[in-house]
């Protein structure tokens, strides 16, 4: 082995010396305008690389992408990353760990980027104590925050999610792994928690979230009873993993406990927590792209991660598996027009893009539709390189690229810009890279699968003492679709469940009942301060319809100290879950809602209280007086009175008296 | 005058069904509106314990249903909208044939139509309302119209039974016990009376237990709520806005001396006014009207509907303008300032918080002068004497 290592290692030196001058003349003709004839740079390293999997690109002209080498046959292209390749090999250090980026180009100048980052805990025995001196607890690449977090409240699988933004589904299709890697708006945090009962789980559930809570620097510590729910038909573990989640002690169950809070602001501090449980912590391989400022000003981010227990039955060990999402939707043209102009300022005159068809003068302009035309880099998305791979996988950090084949797709290593055949890069330098995106039309976007089932959300009603909750189903497509609706609604909003009712469009000459289309409902009702409305109903949307749901709701007022600082804002609702069962696995969630709750006047405490006081004391004052004192005439009362008087005089003389006699 | 008597009646029962016909939405207007349903009496929330009850969702528990699990249960076998409407206008009937058969008992003492009072009460824009709103204090009313008939007719296991009802709907009648048995012609009889009561509602109790699946929830759900006051929105009572404005820690002890507060004159008016155990029923009707946690008009109008019966007394009244004018004030302007504060934004919680304040003092003068009123006649043994000028002393 160290004998093959060796000979790989003076192979490698030998290559370096004979391709330097080659690599030299790339770099040199690193003009994408001109075609690049590499027969012989490629005849002349194929036999040496024998597959060894290193950049997977080749040199290629810009205009017709021309594949130079086939996937077999992976040829280096640029001494650092032999070297590289062969320190790595000789360490021995492989981690379970894999990084990839996906970016795809959609309509409207928009931009998808997601990161996908996967990692694996060393293997563990359930039931056995880590508190065993002389066992040591290796992390490797899993967070090692983590590990301690999820024995303690013995946690099997958790999910949690920030999200931000919009995603138009009607333009850009399908959100990023159909939905089910991305939250609400705000966080959204679900688990399965092995325990002894619901109490016992909701105790493990806090302080689960008590802990994410630090490591994430979110307000997740807020979660409390009146916002955890216990889903049971939404959020399923078994939906995405095939085999069920493991329990570790028979005697104990499962409990599937959700919540989310709508108001978060995710930002910075959100990501850098998101960046430090990675093992490259940002500083190589893809995760070096990742800046708050980009990140944050994206028209929809979601970042995610999601842990998992893995068991192989035969050998009794266990593997937690980490996977962190990152997705972010750009609108292009914005954010380039931030690099040249970063204080906003108008467009000069002279740099309006005018329509001359139209009326056109110093004084009018109609603006034409963006430039079809484009190219651009990752690094002016990002306003970083992206620097090197990560240098402790197996697997190289991959950077695909979803384009039609109006576009291409370049990896920019020292200026010399390579593509291939699937427009998917394997980054094994050191040095910074960039991904070179140009398009003759970018309105020609990959094929974007349709969303299965619209569904949106919204407050009816005006007054802030009542309104209603509408939601509209709409199904595109040809079949009919299976859904779970899944809604956690405040305690302060009182829901009528008996006021459901459904309405279809008028278009149509179908008739549907609630009957017809709710299969099977399971509702658990608020309680004051103490649980939320938990609805999960299971719908079939009939193929090419839409209809809306609608119930009632009243919005109890809260005790004074009960509304936040900023009362007139309004509440923040989380949104609704929409799962699609069948024909596709696919979910969704609808926007959130503010609602607006009728306030006392926050001045009015002391007033309030001395006001019905004084209005009590004067009633039972009154009434007292009726009901106990004597009924006399005038006359009888005035002569009472000046008795009363007299004989205060006389005991009033007699003290005198007797003060004057004291004195004498 | 028989015959006028019993139009006054078939005018209640009609007025009712007419308004509901010709206006079938003054219903949920009306059961939306703060001053005819509070969330312990609402149509709406009785109609989701119906719809809860029939889908087998637990009805307590949380949720927004506090009625009695026995009045679900029955009105889940009326589920026709006509029915609904009769069934109302039936029960406020009800309530002006006890209101006539009472003024018959008066009829002496009384210079008065045999027909005027059920026709004022038939008229009373108040309780003609609240039977549109549907709101449950109909049948509590129902209950305390016939426990109040069965006492002055001398039928005391009848008006055991009957306030045995209210107090099984909503809590605070049961307190109407004490006047009863001050209407009780001998111990014998009260004990009678007090025992039947208590028999009765062990019975509504354990039905109700039975009927929820055998748990105590409806308990903390019904009276629990209502007597510690766990749902705030606005009413016209005293409560609502005093226990949003309260500093936390102080909530326990207020809302004990609140329902101090309800008790604190039951039974001194009963004792004051032991030889009319009558008036004494209804200024204890009054009273509790006054400070219960979730009033409506619609108890205000009953209480009201009694006024008639006071006549020899109205004479002495000291400022019966002023209490007119209180209450019309507190009427009109309730849904004015309750609209300017929830949905036009442009009050505030103080304008209906005023309102309810004007309301409890238009309640407390008509109690207050009625009082006095008594103790005038009291003075002056039942021959009126308007120029004789009293104090207290």
């Amino acid at each position: 082995m160290v004998g093959n290592l060796g000979i790989i290692q003076v192979t490698t030196w030998l290559l370096l010396v004979l391709l330097f001058p080659a690599i030299h003349a790339n770099r040199e003709i690193g003009n994408r305008d001109e075609v690049v004839d590499c027969s012989d740079f490629y005849s002349e390293t194929r036999p040496t690389t024998n597959g060894s999997g290193l950049l997977r690109g080749n040199l290629t002209s810009s205009a017709d992408v021309k594949q130079i080498g086939s996937d077999k046959n992976r040829i280096p292209s640029s001494n650092e990353d032999l070297v590289e390749r062969s320190i790595t090999s000789a360490a021995g250090t492989r981690y379970p760990y894999e990084e990839n980026l996906t970016i795809r180009p959609l309509p409207n100048s928009h931009l998808l980027t997601s990161f996908s980052f996967h990692m694996k805990s060393q293997k563990f025995v359930p039931r056995q104590s880590s508190n065993d001196y002389n066992d040591y607890s290796h992390y490797t690449v899993f967070p090692k925050a983590f590990k301690p977090m999820l024995d303690r409240t013995s946690t099997r699988q958790l999910s949690l999610r920030f999200t931000r933004g919009y995603w138009d589904s009607e333009s850009w299709g399908r959100l990023p792994h159909d939905g089910f890697r991305s939250g609400g708006s705000g966080v959204e945090l679900w688990a399965t928690i092995e325990s002894r009962s619901k109490d016992d789980a909701f105790k493990q559930w806090k302080t689960l979230a008590n802990s994410l809570s630090g490591i994430f620097c979110a307000s997740i510590n807020f979660i409390d009873n009146s916002r955890t729910t216990f889903p049971v038909n939404s959020f399923q573990p078994n939906d995405l993993e095939s085999d069920g989640l493991p329990i570790f002690d028979h005697s104990k169950q499962l409990y599937l406990i959700r919540a989310a809070l709508a108001n978060e602001p995710i930002c910075t501090e959100n990501l850098t927590p998101f960046i430090k449980l990675l093992p490259t912590k940002g500083k190589s391989g893809i995760s070096t792209l990742l800046d708050g400022h980009r990140v944050f000003d994206s028209l929809w981010h979601s970042l995610s991660i999601d842990i998992n227990t893995r068991c192989n039955n035969s050998t009794d060990t266990c593997h937690y598996y980490a996977e962190v999402l990152i997705d972010t939707v750009i609108n292009v043209p914005s954010v380039l027009a931030r690099n040249e102009r970063p204080i906003p300022k108008p467009v000069p005159s002279e740099q309006l893009r005018c329509d001359l068809s139209k009326p056109f003068d110093a004084f009018r302009c109609f603006p034409l539709p963006e430039q079809t035309e484009v190219q651009y880099s990752i690094s002016q998305i990002f306003g970083k390189h992206i620097v090197g791979s990560n240098l402790i996988s197996d697997e190289p950090s991959r950077v695909c690229v979803e384009v039609t084949d109006r576009w291409n797709a370049f990896v920019d290593v020292n200026g010399v810009f390579y593509a291939t055949s699937d427009n998917c890069f394997d980054l094994r330098h050191s040095i910074n890279q960039d991904i070179h995106l140009e398009a003759t039309d970018s309105r020609s976007v990959a094929h974007l699968e349709e969303a299965p089932v619209y569904v949106s959300r919204s407050l009816t009603g005006y007054g802030q003492d009542r309104g209603g909750l509408r939601t509209v189903f709409n199904n595109p497509s040809l079949e009919p679709i299976t859904l779970v609706y899944f809604e956690s609604l405040p305690w302060f909003m009182r829901v009528y469940l008996s006021t459901m009712k459904l309405d279809i469009d008028d278009s149509g000459d179908q008739e549907l009942t609630l009957q017809q289309v709710i299969k099977s409902m399971h509702y658990t009702p608020a309680s004051d301060r103490s649980r939320p409305t938990h609805l999960e109903y299971t719908v079939i949307v009939p193929p090419k319809t839409s209809f809306s749901i609608s119930y009632q709701f009243d919005k109890s007022l809260l005790l004074y100290a009960e509304y936040p600082p900023d009362a007139n804002h309004g509440f923040e609702v989380e949104s609704a879950v929409v799962t699609v069962l069948s024909p596709t696995k696919y979910q969704t969630r609808t926007a959130t809602l503010l609602l607006l709750l009728s306030t006392p006047d926050f001045s009015m405490p002391y007033n309030v209280i001395i006001l019905t006081s004084t209005i009590m004391g004067l009633i039972f004052g009154t009434m007292f007086n009726l009901v106990l004192k004597r009924l006399v005439t005038v006359k009888e009362a005035d002569i009472l009175q000046s008795r009363n008087k007299s004989k205060l005089k006389v005991f009033k003389e007699r003290i005198l008296t007797k003060l004057i006699d004291l004195r004498g | 005058m028989r015959m006028d008597a019993t139009k006054s009646i078939v005018a209640c029962f009609v007025t009712r069904l007419v308004l509901s016909a010709l206006f079938p939405s003054l219903q949920a207007q009306l059961d939306k509106s703060v001053e005819f349903s509070t969330p312990m009496t609402s149509f709406r929330s009785l109609c989701e314990g119906v719809y809860m009850l029939k889908n087998g969702f637990p009805l307590y528990g949380g949720g927004v249903v506090h009625q009695s699990p026995l009045l679900i249960l029955l009105m889940s076998f009326v589920d026709s909208e006509h029915l609904l409407a009769i069934l109302y206008a039936a029960m406020d009937t009800v309530v002006a044939y006890h209101i006539l058969a009472l003024t018959r008992y008066f009829t002496q003492s009384l210079q008065i139509p045999l027909w005027l009072p059920s026709l004022l009460y038939a008229l009373n824009p108040l309780v003609l309302l609240s039977c549109i709103s549907r709101s449950s204090v109909i049948f509590t009313n129902v209950c305390v119209s016939s426990a109040l008939l069965c006492a002055v007719q001398g039928n005391v296991v009848g008006s055991a039974v009957a306030i045995a009802g209210a107090g099984y709907l909503s809590a605070y009648p049961i307190l109407l016990l004490i006047p009863l048995c001050g209407m009780g012609q001998n111990r014998q009889q009260k004990a009678r009376l007090i025992a039947v009561t208590a028999a009765t509602l062990a019975v509504l109790v354990a039905l109700s237990y039975w009927a929820t699946g055998s748990s105590w929830e409806f308990l903390a759900s019904t009276y629990g709520s209502l007597i510690r006051y766990e749902k705030l929105f606005p009413n016209l009572g005293l409560w609502w806005y005093f226990f949003i404005e309260m500093f936390e820690m102080f909530l326990p002890f207020f809302k004990a001396v609140f329902n101090i507060f309800v008790v604190s004159f039951i039974a001194p008016i009963t004792i004051r006014f032991n030889k009319q155990p009558f008036y004494a029923f209804i200024l204890c009707l009054a009273w509790i009207t006054i400070t219960k946690p979730y009033p409506t008009l619609g108890d205000s109008g009953f209480f009201l509907s009694f006024i008639p019966f006071f006549q020899p007394l109205l004479g002495y009244l000291r400022y019966p303008i002023i209490s007119c004018l209180l209450m019309l004030h507190a009427i009109f302007l309730s849904p004015i300032f309750y609209h300017l504060w929830v949905d036009l934004g442009s009050g505030n919680s103080n304008f209906f918080y005023a309102i309810s304040l004007v309301y409890a003092l238009a309640l407390a003068s008509i109690i207050v002068d009625l009082t006095w009123a008594m103790l005038r006649i009291e003075y002056d043994e039942g021959k009126p004497n308007f120029n004789l000028k009293l104090t207290q002393i």
